[in-house]
């Protein structure tokens, strides 16, 4: 049986999951999710993160229109970005945020490009270099909107580095 | 072992385990599928209720309050109908003979196509969405399939990507992977068509320099490729140029459909038993080419 907390983080995150996806059709090439996996990963056990993120590359892989590949990197090279930069900066700090925002965007247009490259398709660049642009401010914006709505009962601190 | 040789081994081991699943995928597109029938299909029935909403606001602002120029528009579409019926009636004759002549020399007669309609749902979608595509409500389940043709009432709009169970995905003609084998109306000059991009230009491709094609001439779809139905209309001619060190014409053209205006469009389906000695597009998704 589910605990009212295990209740109340999935009715969270799968309300997280909807507005994310409303989001990502409104404004397309920039992810929503993102920060979920951030926060998720700051206030939650690690198997709760691994899930949302499995969840989250397939709705990634399915809404996308590349061969399967993109959400994978893209969520793994963020919690490697995560990791390495508990390293020098606190966890929860906006600058922290504001970087990995920044480190997004210019990862979006390198990673369009590799891929495309791969699957032998032609895409524009420069669209994707806007959409880095955007998803470097919505980043740290949508992760600040998202731990200020998060619940305090489910909230569980984790150490930094 | 040292802590940077083990970084380097674990980022070398996880490239190649990465790149071996995306070749594998590339080659089989068992994970493309898995993400359609997950993905896809989750976002569809997000998205789906959203848009049903919007169109229920909308529709009863249109419908009920906002009714300005509503006569004008009737006087209008009054005209245009009895017009295309005009033309319905001088046409159909036409089309008797021509199926008389057809049958009296022996020609087969073309594939029969279906149609059904479907409500698009979303334009381009998410990060990975660097293609120009839309989303439409119907999947697999509804009997959407790879490479069907996709048309609206102006014309072609392009073809089925992916479908889920329950939503697919349309490579629009304006994106710069589409091809479509294109036909002139008047001069029966070949091409083929390609996209560059929402807002470009349509470019038409292997005209040959000696060949006759006119500015507003229209392109029909010339059926050669086995996706589409020959004869629907796909995009008008604007430019037509000489190059001095080319050996085919440099023309471009304007699709017909405005695509990001698009809220239904048609599916098309050949009818079962016609597909013999077509030779479909299979061969070439499996090649990974999403050119037609």
């Amino acid at each position: 049986m589910f605990s009212t907390n295990s209740l109340l983080t999935l009715l969270w995150w799968a309300l997280y999951t909807i507005l994310g996806v409303s989001a990502q059709k409104i404004v397309p090439g920039v992810d929503f999710l993102a920060p979920g996996i951030v926060l998720s990963m700051q206030e939650e056990e690690g198997h709760r993160t691994v899930i949302l993120a499995v969840a989250w590359i397939l709705l990634l892989e399915g809404m996308g229109n590349l061969p399967f590949g993109y959400g994978l990197a893209w969520y793994g090279l963020l919690v490697s970005f995560y990791f390495v930069g508990r390293w020098l900066f606190e966890a929860r700090s906006f600058l922290f945020m504001v970087l990995l925002g920044v480190g997004l965007g210019v990862l979006h247009p390198v990673l369009i490009y590799s891929l495309s490259r791969l699957g032998n398709l032609s895409v524009q660049v420069y669209p994707t270099l806007i959409e880095g642009a955007v998803q470097a401010i919505v980043f740290p914006i949508v992760w600040m909107l998202a731990d200020q709505l998060f619940p305090k009962r489910l909230r569980q601190d984790v150490k930094s580095l | 072992m040292k802590k940077p040789k083990k970084i380097a081994i674990v980022i070398v081991v996880g490239l190649f385990v990465y790149l071996s699943m995306y070749t594998w995928n590339l080659r089989t597109g068992h994970l493309d599928a898995l993400s359609s029938y997950t993905g896809l299909d989750i976002s569809g029935l997000i998205l789906r209720p959203c848009v049903w909403a919007k169109d229920r606001v909308t529709g009863f602002w249109e419908r009920y309050v906002f009714l300005v120029g509503l006569k004008q528009q009737n006087d209008r579409l009054r005209d245009l109908a009895a017009e295309l019926k005009r033309k319905n009636m001088l046409m159909r004759e036409g089309l008797h003979s021509v199926a008389r002549l057809e049958k009296l020399l022996d020609f087969s007669p073309p594939p029969e196509w279906n149609f059904s309609g479907a409500r698009v749902i979303a334009h381009r979608m998410g990060p990975a969405g660097s293609l120009d595509t839309l989303t439409v409500d119907k999947g697999s389940a509804s009997g959407a399939e790879n490479d069907m043709p996709v048309v609206c009432l102006d014309g072609v709009v392009g073809r089925v990507l992916r479908s889920g169970a329950v939503a697919s995905s349309i490579l629009l003609l304006t994106d710069s992977n589409s091809r479509i084998a294109v036909i002139g109306d008047q001069n029966r000059s070949p091409g083929m068509l390609s996209g560059q991009g929402y807002g470009q230009p349509l470019e038409v491709r292997y005209i040959n320099l000696n060949a006759v094609i006119d500015p507003g001439e229209l392109l029909l779809s010339s059926g050669l490729s086995g996706i589409y139905p020959k004869g629907l209309p796909v995009a008008r001619v604007t430019k037509v140029r000489r190059s001095d060190i080319s050996l085919f014409l440099t023309v471009l053209a304007e699709p017909l459909v405005d695509v990001a205006g698009l809220e239904e469009v048609l599916l098309l389906k050949r009818e079962s038993g016609h597909l013999a000695g077509q030779a479909p597009a299979d061969e070439e998704a499996e090649a990974g080419v999403l050119d037609q």
